[in-house]
């Protein structure tokens, strides 16, 4: 067991978790040796994550005539866009040691809301963006309340909530789309930057730059960080948990909500089934992300820059997959095989660390 | 593949085969995309394969989406794209959401047809060639009213998906129909065409509700096969039945007496006049703005692609029907609604 006070500390190293977060940065008895630190480096998702994108880059590149045209590039980068920042909006529940299954289910309803505020209450479109956004986050303020209230699981709570929200704006839309979006809000989804660069993927660069800012510049991160790490160890340190909690939830949804007006851009409508029945399409991207990236499940550990590389590597295979026309049915097998391996793989990473006394 | 389809195609083949091979291009790379796996879609697969080889295309290549969804539906044609393909024949996944996948096929060089199910105006695709539904719905509801005289006239309607842009028409023209023909409608059961939902929903209203209902009326694939079958497992012939399509469980429905029939439609017809439109639009034809398009709630640019009723007379023998209008549509196809310089 470890001292909060180091958990919190350590979590802006760059590290490969909590076990090396355990350690205090001004002990220079236990300061790896150049070595050691570059065996860590090249032990770290991101490294690997760079090395695997570059090696099925590669080999689609050899496969694919045309994979590097500048169509395919700016599908692949949109595409990945969406998947980065609903790979974002799990992190940051994951974060806590919790799970937000109900994404999807408040990506659609922010979307919705966006689409209403911009058809039916004919807002501007930045003010109805806003107003989905601000929707998104009510909706994980609810998941939030409801876990730090019950005391249940997310889990639980997030399958009970991503039924409700779904049913309630199907029920209030009546399942009709939204199809009157200003051309203005939705050039931003087909718009490109030296041909290929899409203003989506720009977006979810910038929110990835906030997010390491958040976890490793502000004390609001690291407090949840914290709570994620240990909540008891936090809450004896001073750390409000339950209110960390709602806030990380709340941010999920005004992240899902981003995610959410992203596809409406993608799609010029805003429509109930765009993430699947209940949101459930996004489930996979959702957890593949953070998962591959290094992100720990169980909490305490978060890497935004790997979330976007490993919902990169996902899209690239996905994109890749389809392209040599193996993947229209096995797409999703492979996915979850990814997923699968990825577990196990950043496991046995730490095993190895930690038998090599790297930490 | 079907038998039924398998033969559809063979004699397809065979009845066009000497009509057009005028203006073949085989850089003409098409692909035949479905909104997601459904039987339906099944002759297309025949139909680009019998218009690869008769108008010596490049390829006429039958996609399908795994799972019925529109972002499913996007990627698939956003990866066929970058592998080359130059033709869409697509049924749109949402008639709006898909707008914008159509207009990036189209300004990669592209024509699309929107095939089975339109697209909203305005959209890049040059027009739209399906069953006009409104009146198979229609139709398919008065033949089933006649098959009902003597009785309340209480009918049950099973449709498709919520999202298939042809199933608020179809809801339409039962009621109507209804309306006119003196007969309610008194449920009307949505979202259903895939197996599970069809026969939770279907036998679940049939085991609390078949004495309140005198017929019932299906506009879409699965749930005819589903009703059709729950008859049969009744035994009863008292609630009469229209279905819609062709799969072997209705027709033989219709040839023991539990169904009066079932409206037919084309979709082998759709896919090979369709491929064939494609490639004379990729060789320098254009769209006759002033053919005689058939305007519905989503398009002012739409061809029926025919639709005709087969009863216990005709089923035996409604290739031949559809064969017939598929022939006619095509023999005038070019001539009626593409202007070509050469």
């Amino acid at each position: 067991m470890h001292p909060p006070s180091l958990q919190i500390m350590d979590i802006s190293m760059p590290s490969d978790g909590p076990a090396a977060a355990s350690l205090d940065a001004s002990d220079t008895t236990l300061t790896p040796s150049p070595r050691v630190r570059r065996v860590r480096f090249y032990l770290t998702n991101e490294f690997g994550l760079v090395l695997l994108i570059i090696i099925f880059g590669a080999a689609f590149t050899f496969a694919v005539p045309r994979f590097l045209s500048h169509f395919n590039l700016f599908i692949l980068g949109r595409t990945a866009a969406e998947n980065i920042v609903i790979g974002f909006a799990m992190m940051v529940v994951v974060v806590t040691g919790g799970l937000d299954l109900s994404v999807g289910a408040i990506g659609v309803c922010a979307a919705m809301g966006g689409g209403w505020l911009m058809q039916v209450a004919g807002l501007p479109w930045p003010l109805a963006v806003i107003g989905g956004l601000l929707l998104g986050a009510a909706l994980g303020f609810v998941n939030g309340w409801a876990v730090v209230r019950s005391g249940l699981h997310s889990f639980i709570i997030t399958l009970a909530s991503m039924s409700i929200f779904f049913g309630v704006m199907i029920f209030i839309t009546r399942a009709q789309a939204f199809r009157s979006i200003p051309l203005s809000f939705a050039s931003f989804a087909h718009i490109r930057y030296f041909g290929f660069i899409s203003p989506l993927l720009l977006l979810a660069v910038v929110i990835m730059l906030a997010l390491v800012y958040l976890y490793r510049l502000t004390a609001l991160g690291r407090e949840m960080l914290a709570a994620g790490a240990r909540a008891s160890a936090a809450e004896l340190s001073g750390v409000r948990v339950k209110r960390v909690i709602i806030l990380c939830h709340m941010l999920a949804g005004l992240l899902a909500g981003v995610a959410g007006l992203m596809l409406v851009a993608r799609n010029d409508a805003a429509i109930p089934s765009m993430a699947g029945q209940l949101g459930q399409d996004w489930l996979l991207p959702a957890f593949l992300g953070p998962v591959l990236g290094g992100t720990l499940l169980s909490g305490g550990f978060v890497s935004p820059l790997g979330t976007l590389l490993g919902s990169f590597l996902l899209t690239l295979l996905t994109n890749g997959l389809l392209l040599l026309q193996i993947g229209q049915f096995w797409v999703e097998a492979v996915l979850g095989l990814l997923l699968l391996v990825a577990v196990l793989l950043d496991q046995a990473r730490r095993s190895f660390i930690a038998r090599r006394r790297m930490i | 593949m079907s038998r039924l389809t398998k033969l559809l195609g063979c004699v397809g083949a065979l009845l066009f085969s000497g009509l057009a091979v005028a203006y073949a291009d085989p850089s003409t790379k098409i692909a035949l995309v479905p909104g997601g796996p459904h039987p339906y879609f099944a002759s297309w697969a025949q139909a680009g394969a019998d218009a690869k080889k008769d108008f010596n295309l490049g390829a006429a290549d039958y996609k399908v989406p795994e799972q019925w969804q529109l972002a499913d539906q996007n990627n698939l044609l956003e990866s066929l794209v970058t592998q080359g393909y130059n033709g869409f024949l697509l049924f749109p996944g949402d008639p709006v959401g898909s707008v914008s996948t159509v207009q990036e096929l189209t300004d990669s060089g592209a024509p699309v047809i929107a095939l089975a199910g339109c697209l909203k105006d305005p959209s890049t695709a040059s027009f739209c060639f399906g069953t006009d539904v409104y009146r198979s719905a229609y139709l398919g509801t008065q033949h089933l009213i006649a098959g009902m005289a003597g009785t309340k006239k209480r009918i049950l309607h099973v449709t498709g998906f919520l999202v298939d842009p042809n199933t608020q028409l179809r809801i339409n023209a039962v009621n109507q129909a209804a309306k006119e023909g003196g007969a309610t409608v008194a449920e009307t059961i949505a979202d259903i065409d895939a197996p599970g939902p069809a026969e939770e929903k279907i036998n679940a209203y049939l085991a609390a509700h078949a004495n309140d209902i005198d017929g019932i009326i299906s506009t879409a694939w699965v749930p005819s096969v589903v009703s059709a079958n729950a008859l049969r497992r009744i035994g009863t012939k008292r609630i009469k039945m229209v279905a819609i399509d062709h799969d072997k469980a209705v027709l033989q429905g219709v040839k023991d007496g539990y169904l009066l029939g079932t409206m037919l439609q084309n979709p082998y017809g759709q896919g090979y006049i369709g491929s064939y439109a494609i490639d004379k639009l990729r060789n320098g034809c254009k769209v006759n703005a002033s053919a005689p398009w058939t305007k519905n709630a989503l398009t002012a640019r739409f061809i029926d692609s025919g639709t005709v009723f087969a009863g216990p007379e005709q089923v035996d023998n409604y290739l031949q029907s559809m064969q017939a209008i598929t022939k006619t549509i095509f023999a005038s196809f070019a001539k009626t609604y593409l202007i070509c310089s050469k």
